[in-house]
């Protein structure tokens, strides 16, 4: 009597049956939202890795195609390349110091601009505005900047007395010329994203930390740090990942010279599949650069991993 | 209930439509006519009724060569009573740095290219990976006899013939007349009584000028090369004039285009390359980080240029206002100078052969070699036209055409010959900022026979 008296879920419309609907509808339309950024990536990011590691084992160049299959011999050349080592130690020197430099900078930025006083807007534009520029203009203006000869920055060397110096074309001044002009593009884009960390913070917190007495210092170094950690992690690891694929400033300002001081790993392979006709060891290049850089990016995310939740 | 969900239906109707119409724009556009023309057979004749063919002519950006060709295909288009009116060229101009890879991924992606502008040097490697389609047979004997052997020999592979070539070049030393009267030095007129290396040096000194004294001069003695970079064209030249006429160095490279330890680190060559350094660091007669256009603003005595410079100078100072002189090159032990023509080559991929060595034959004949001349008045390949034009006749062209015949000799031919261009242009920056110039000759050397290995065989 019971059974008969229950509805049974293969009946006409019920709750069940409704929300069934209503969550393949819903997974449908989802699936629509995600299906460009789906195909995007397929296109344009998995099927050319896998691409790259299938030509990473072929001789081959863009010219002549492919033409014997060799295995694994550009990774064991790759053991053995001393520019493509040196080329990974002056990409690690870029890194570690733009990086640092960099969030420090931002951070200072974010925090001064995130005052509520009269004009912070247009500062903010002013910062961010080298972020919407494109690099190859920033790289050709920071060059003129930076001219031996005819270089604003030597124009004021030589108003205080100080000799001229080839920023350019010094092995030593090189990279951290190039480093100056790419933290002065990117440092905007920091800055947002943290000014927008800053925003997301509670100000009970602030209040809280006020009333228990805390310093400033103590404010900043107890309070925002730890609840910016989220941010200032997306931060670190996305700008991780694009100086390790600075490219750009490099082409325009140095060719990687002098003496192979701005050769940094991803114009290093530029020059192998483009100058060198050695495109299937360009991609192995590029295969070891996907591994360091994942590498790089998981260890950031398990030591920057943040437990806080507000 | 029913309503909500009447709503969302569209919603998805909306979508579906938008995501096809998207796939839809993503589709390869219908061909044009153009591109369905069959013009794999036979020309057609002046009569018959033509469907349109665009050319693809991937090439150079050069503003006033941009001129030359519009009036080349302009009368390529009338020529026999507009037999080839149906025609037309599409270019695709990109900066000279940016050339070798476009043609390279347009290659490597299937683009339909019909037209290549190819630098000299390069006709090897593209003929090597059968870029190019053989024009041997399109050419008679004469019609290549009217090329200098220079370009020939440029345009060849294996003795075959790949591309005509549409200018040459001679590198000689320009100097500006002003500056070399102010310092009272008086360079040589004739060839013959062309400077060495040392009393070059001695005029270079003499001409720097530091008004100033902060030690970073106001005028340089000299610019070995035009533009802003280093290579093979320019610094080849020092480096190979430091060999006896026949010797390793003055070869610059092994008979089998592939060996270059024992030819490009040779004593002399390494030190010829120390006087480079050396006019870098020790005399300071040429800058470091090189100027944009330091001869042409006056801001450098001498120049080691091709004879566009005539163009360039007349360009910027039209009222006059730069007295330009030229002498010949300054050498170490065997004058010469690089010879460097552009070619026309057609591409494997083109679908409109018959029209593509129409238009490539006349642009190279006479007619449009000349037409290529008048606009950039740089030295014809063409003998038959360079021996007509009066100007060369006469200095300081005449010092151009005298030292292109006496002593211009193509740069090294090999099918490597980008990747041993790229190793000699680091060389030569890192040599000028300072390095040790035998470490840098003996490992560029290796590094160059590893990079040209891969062409073994490639002349047998």
């Amino acid at each position: 009597m019971m059974a008969a008296t229950v509805p049974t879920r293969t009946n006409s419309p019920s709750w069940w049956t409704y929300i069934q609907r209503r969550k393949t509808r819903n997974t449908i339309f989802a699936a629509f939202f995600v299906l460009p950024a789906v195909i995007n990536f397929l296109i344009f990011r998995y099927i050319p890795i896998v691409w790259a590691a299938r030509a990473s084992t072929w001789q081959y160049s863009l010219l002549g195609g492919y033409r014997d299959w060799i295995g694994a011999d550009h990774y064991l050349r790759a053991l053995e390349d001393p520019i493509l080592l040196k080329s990974l130690q002056v990409t690690f020197a870029y890194v570690i110091v733009k990086l640092p430099l960099e969030v420090a900078l931002a951070l200072a930025l974010a925090i001064f601009t995130n005052r509520a006083i009269r004009g912070m807007g247009t500062i903010r534009t002013i910062i961010f505005t080298p972020v919407v520029m494109s690099m190859v203009v920033v790289s050709v203006v920071w060059a003129l900047i930076l001219n031996a000869d005819s270089g604003l920055l030597n124009a004021l060397l030589k108003t205080f007395g100080l000799p001229k110096q080839v920023f350019l074309s010094n092995p030593n001044l090189s990279l951290p010329s190039v480093i100056t002009a790419t933290i002065w593009k990117d440092v905007g884009f920091s800055t947002i994203l943290i000014v927008a960390g800053l925003k997301g913070i509670p100000g009970i917190f602030y209040e809280a930390a006020v009333i228990d007495g805390a310093t400033r210092w103590q404010l900043f170094r107890h309070v925002t740090l730890p609840l910016l950690r989220r941010t200032l992690l997306f931060v670190i690891v996305t700008q991780t990942i694009f100086s390790f694929q600075v490219f750009i400033p490099v082409y325009s300002m140095t060719q990687g010279g002098p003496l192979d001081s701005t050769k940094v790993i991803v114009y290093y392979i530029y020059q192998l599949g483009f100058r060198f006709q050695d495109m299937g060891y360009a991609a192995a290049v590029s295969m070891i650069l996907l591994v360091i850089l994942l590498l790089i990016s998981v260890t950031q995310m398990r030591f920057l991993r943040s437990d806080v939740e507000y | 209930m029913q309503k909500a969900y009447r709503k969302s239906r569209s919603w998805l109707l909306a979508l579906v439509t938008i995501f096809g119409l998207v796939l839809a724009a993503c589709q390869p556009a219908a061909p044009s006519p153009a591109a369905q023309s069959p013009s794999g057979g036979n020309a057609p004749s002046a009569t018959e009724a033509k469907e349109p063919v665009v050319l693809k002519f991937l090439k150079y950006a050069d503003p006033v060569e941009a001129i030359a060709f519009a009036q080349i295909e302009e009368e390529f288009r009338a020529l026999d009573g507009g037999k080839w009116s149906h025609v037309s060229i599409a270019y695709d101009a990109v900066d000279f740095e940016n050339l070798f890879p476009k043609i390279e991924t347009s290659v490597a992606a299937g683009v339909e290219l019909d037209l290549i502008q190819a630098d000299g040097p390069d006709m090897k490697h593209y003929a090597w990976n059968q870029v190019l389609i053989p024009l041997d047979e399109y050419f008679t004997a004469d019609e290549k006899a009217a090329f200098a052997p220079q370009s020939i020999e440029e345009g060849s592979y294996k003795g075959v013939f790949y591309g005509p070539p549409f200018m040459q070049s001679c590198s000689l030393m320009w100097y500006n007349q002003e500056m070399t009267d102010a310092a009272g030095v008086q360079p040589p007129q004739d060839l013959a009584d062309s400077w060495t290396m040392d009393q070059a040096l001695d005029a270079w000194q003499k001409t720097t000028v530091d008004n100033d004294g902060d030690g970073s001069p106001d005028v340089w003695g000299v610019r070995w090369g035009q533009g802003t970079w280093a290579g093979d064209y320019e610094q080849g030249i020092l480096r190979r004039s430091a060999g006896e006429k026949g010797s390793p160095t003055y070869e610059g490279m092994g008979a089998d285009g592939l060996t270059f330890q024992g030819y490009f680190d040779t004593p002399e060559a390494i030190d010829s390359m120390q006087f480079y350094q050396d006019m870098h660091q020790t005399w300071k007669v040429t800058p470091v980080e090189p100027i944009p256009n330091i001869f042409q603003s006056k801001k450098a005595a001498f120049v080691v240029y091709p004879d566009n410079i005539i163009g360039d100078i007349n360009n910027q100072y039209p009222d006059g206002g730069f007295t330009l002189g030229v002498t010949g090159i300054p050498y170490f032990k065997t004058q010469l100078c690089h010879t460097g023509s552009w070619h026309y080559g057609i591409s494997a991929n083109t679908k409109h052969f018959d029209e593509a060595l129409a238009f490539v034959k006349f642009a190279s004949g006479k007619e449009g070699s000349r037409i290529y001349y008048e606009a950039l008045r740089q030295l014809p390949a063409r003998l038959d036209l360079l021996n007509e034009l009066p100007e060369y006749d006469s200095y300081p062209q005449s010092l151009i055409k005298q030292g292109f015949e006496q002593f211009g000799i193509p740069r090294i031919q090999t099918p490597g010959y980008t990747e041993y261009q790229q190793v000699f242009a680091e060389i030569a920056q890192n040599v000028a900022a300072g390095a040790d110039v035998a470490q840098q000759m003996t490992d560029g050397a290796k590094q160059i026979e590893q990079l040209v290995a891969k062409y073994k065989g490639w002349n047998e």
